[in-house]
């Protein structure tokens, strides 16, 4: 079963902490991270998530974002990712 | 939730500070373009002042804000180029851009939310001034992000309204810009890695690769190769590094100032046009965009200490900025290749927490009563003058006399700030009730202390709203009348007698006295028979629940609004008179103290109880002789003062601590100016002193006390009251005469 995790609105220096904590807590299951309330996609946060993908994959699991809003497309591209792009390697 | 602690929210806190002189200078540069004498370099200081809140906001995530900024700087940058005509109606969209722009600083300074429906409006009239313009630009910016697989998304504004395909951002800078494919020739490739203090330290890159966006076209690549995996990730530690390339018409000095503020926080190569980067991709390539396609070799290690590149040294001339400047915001497009000292350079400042400086001001204050208190110590030891401890004393005065008013300087600020937004309420208040009028401002540099200037934006405000409503006539009244079609406001500033007075002056109809005195009378604000003077009449305005307003506008008539003004400006030591002159036009006159923590005083006595009454508002003192004294009436007495005749008024009778007297003669009298011309005489019993005192206000405590506008700590450590002589005149009883006086006259 694919277990989904929200993110919150703000994703800055104080939220990485508890996003990586969030993440680490699905372990060993496909995850997709829900996006569709990302108002600022801090660089930070970023990071969690690509070494997030990166686990999942390694692990075999999936590791999607879903429902990502504009905003959190608009500032993935400009960390020169897409939703997909940051995920992509991951198995489907 | 915003951390007191949080370094971001300090540097946001300053970045919407230079925003205010920003706009500040935006609107010194609208007027003198609505004046009329404009020149070019009037043209780049607007363009600049937009384009720096622009680069800040951008540095911030503030879209609205870039979004709105843009497209005003696209048409000043029309004007620039002499593509747009800046005439009085452009120059009027400019004043309304002006003010959204304000509205949406300070919208996202109070995370509050600006009025869409002006922005949109204004919005569409800048858009309708680009005209065919931008239409070629969005048609550029297709083709030009057609092949960029990445910034084809982008979508800055998040405007969901408008065209959601294009970017939001046309970038100005591409506007003007060669033919793509030749920039593109000439980009710069930047290396950005960021150290981990770049993020401690409150910064963010995702804000410094959007500024590198809107200068232009951008192929990212992300390098993730030293990357641990998540559960040995150290969440502050920076692992991404970045190589950009940027296609744009700036010079190196510009894309430089993107990481001017970050410049010894992170590792950075720029390499310039006609130097390209082999490492990276054809720039119409999808860029790449894992880590297999960046040699990992490339990323520096992460070394937090990393000095900048040789190549930075104009960076590091920056870095000796203030740590709370807003280093990203490109001041000027094009600045010198090094930065050389600038011919025009403002003095240096340094921007102090308002609180320390209140702090500072206490202490002061318990210096100067520190002070005092020596000073009745050296007296009551009978010391004499010439001693050295009474010399050394005039001399420890002198110096707290000194660093008093220094620090009451530092507090002051000009009114111009509060005038121009005055310029604003005029504008929108004439546009909403169909007249023209124009604000003509004098003394604007006037200082004030920074409190007064707070807590008079909205009592003027209402003034002013109130002279356009009311005032001014409309435009066919105007010309039936004589007068020129547009009205004219002047709102001025300047120091007299130790206080600063303010006039709001109309060329309007003047105040309709008959109609004031009749609609008082239906509101049973007077009696039916009243028979009052000109004044009295002018001063029913200040009167609770009066409106003129026969119809309820959105500006005025709601029947508040005079009388609040009053007590706002009463509130603040102040007082407001009014002069009209029937078909010329009404002088509204507010007159405030400079500072509300210290003030020179005369300290006297009356019937036991020691008061201070404020120097600035007796002209002279003087003592009663028989002769001087003259019966008016049963009850009352005037003095003859040279060649005229001031009523007498018995202070310790009018603060209630007393009856009149039988006589007067051998007290002394002060002569009290009002703000009309007038003069009062108030008898004491003695002088003690003149003497700088601390105000210690009484308004938290006490609400306000009639005829007291504060207190005071004596020398000897008593507390004084502090009189307001002119409301104590204002309400004066002005018995001076005992009913014993009276029945002796009688028999």
């Amino acid at each position: 079963m694919t277990a989904v995790l929200a993110l919150q609105e703000r994703l800055d220096f104080g939220a990485v902490t508890p996003l990586k904590s969030a993440i680490l807590g699905y372990s060993g299951q496909d995850l997709e991270i829900d996006a569709s309330q990302v108002t600022h996609m801090g660089t930070l946060c970023l990071q969690v998530l690509i070494a997030a993908a990166n686990d999942w994959k390694q692990a075999g699991k999936t590791f999607h974002i879903i429902s990502p809003s504009e905003t959190c497309k608009t500032q993935l591209a400009l960390h020169g990712f897409s939703p997909d792009t940051l995920t992509g390697a991951s198995p489907t | 939730m915003m951390d007191e602690d949080d370094p971001m929210a300090e540097i946001r806190a300053s970045f919407f500070v230079e925003c205010e002189e920003l706009l500040e200078a935006l609107q010194d540069g609208l007027q003198i373009m609505d004046d009329g004498e404009a020149d070019d370099e009037t043209i780049n200081v607007v363009f600049r002042a937009v384009h720096s809140i622009k680069g800040g906001a951008g540095a911030f995530g503030l879209e609205e804000l870039v979004r709105f900024a843009h497209q005003f700087e696209s048409v000043l940058d029309g004007v620039r180029s002499g593509t747009i005509e800046a005439d009085r109606n452009a120059i009027s969209v400019f004043f309304q851009s002006g003010d959204i722009l304000g509205d949406l600083v300070r919208a996202a300074r109070d995370n509050d939310v600006a009025d869409d429906s002006r922005i949109q409006g204004v919005m569409t009239s800048l858009t309708a001034m680009l005209g065919a313009d931008a239409q070629t630009v969005v048609e550029e910016d297709v083709d030009d992000f057609q092949p960029m697989g990445l910034s084809l998304d982008l979508d800055l504004g998040g405007d969901n309204n408008s065209t959601p395909s294009l970017p939001d951002l046309p970038d100005l800078d591409t506007m003007s810009a060669l033919p793509s494919t030749e920039v593109f020739e000439d980009g710069y490739t930047i290396h950005f890695l960021p150290d981990s203090s770049l993020y401690t330290s409150g910064n963010e890159p995702l804000h410094l690769l959007r500024l590198l966006r809107e200068m232009g076209e951008v192929a990212v690549t992300c390098d993730t190769s030293a990357l641990p995996s998540l559960s040995a990730l150290d969440e502050e530690k920076s692992y991404l590094s970045w190589t950009i390339h940027l296609t744009t018409d700036e010079d190196e000095d510009a894309v430089r100032d993107v990481f001017d503020f970050v410049a010894d926080l992170c590792t950075l190569t720029i390499t310039g046009p006609g130097k390209p980067d082999p490492d990276m991709p054809p720039p119409d390539a999808p860029p790449p965009l894992s880590k297999d396609d960046i040699p990992a070799t490339e990323a520096p290690a992460v070394t937090p200490a990393s000095p900048p590149p040789a190549a930075q040294a104009p960076s590091d001339v920056h870095n000796s900025k203030p740590a709370a400047s807003i280093a990203p915001m490109p001041a000027a497009p094009k600045k010198p290749a090094v930065s050389a000292p600038k011919s025009n350079k403002p003095r240096p400042t340094v921007r102090v927490d308002l609180e320390r400086i209140d702090r500072l001001v206490n202490l002061v204050g318990e210096l100067v009563i520190n002070q005092a208190m020596i000073s009745q110590s050296v007296a009551e030891a009978g010391l004499p003058a010439n001693s050295a401890i009474s010399e050394g004393l005039d001399e420890f005065m002198q110096l707290t006399r000194d660093i008093q008013d220094s620090v009451m300087m530092i507090r002051a600020q000009p009114v111009k700030s509060l005038f121009q937004r005055m310029s604003r309420i005029v504008r929108e208040a004439s546009s909403m009730v169909g007249k023209s009028v124009r604000l003509k401002t004098e003394g604007d540099a006037t200082e004030v202390d920074k409190t007064v200037i707070e807590r008079l934006a909205d009592p003027l405000t209402h003034m002013i709203r109130n002279a356009v409503d009311h005032g001014i006539e409309t435009p066919q009244d105007r010309v039936a009348a004589g007068k020129p079609e547009e009205g004219i406001v002047t709102l001025s500033a300047g120091h007299r007698s130790g206080r600063v007075i303010v006039e709001i002056a109309d060329d309007g109809a003047g105040i309709n006295r008959e109609r004031v005195l009749q609609i008082a009378i239906e509101k049973s604000l007077v009696p039916e028979n009243a028979q009052l003077s000109e004044s009295e009449i002018d001063n029913l305005l200040f009167m609770p629940g009066f409106s003129t307003a026969s119809k309820v506008s959105d500006l005025s008539g709601r029947g508040v609004g005079m009388d609040v003004v009053k007590s706002a400006i009463l509130a603040l030591g102040g007082r407001v008179t009014i002069q009209s002159n029937p078909g010329k036009g009404t002088v509204f006159t507010i007159s405030l103290p400079l500072t509300l923590a210290v003030l020179d005083g005369m300290v006297i006595d009356v019937s036991q109880q020691t008061l201070v009454v404020p120097l600035n508002t007796i002209t002279e003192t003087l003592t009663l002789l028989e002769q001087d004294i003259r019966a008016l009436g049963a009850q009352t007495n005037v003095i003859k003062v040279r060649d005229s005749f001031v009523p007498l008024l018995d202070l310790g009778f009018e603060l209630g601590f007393r009856a009149p007297l039988g006589s007067y003669v051998g007290f002394i009298a002060l002569l009290i100016a009002q703000e009309d011309g007038t003069h009062a005489a108030l008898v004491v019993d003695s002088i003690q002193d003149q003497r700088q005192v601390v105000i210690k206000g009484l308004q938290d405590t006490f609400g306000r006390v009639p005829g007291v506008a504060a207190a005071t700590i004596l020398g000897d450590g008593k507390i004084a009251l502090i009189l307001d002589p002119v409301d104590v005149v204002a309400n004066a009883n002005g018995r001076t005469r005992s009913l014993q006086s009276n029945l002796q006259l009688a028999g």
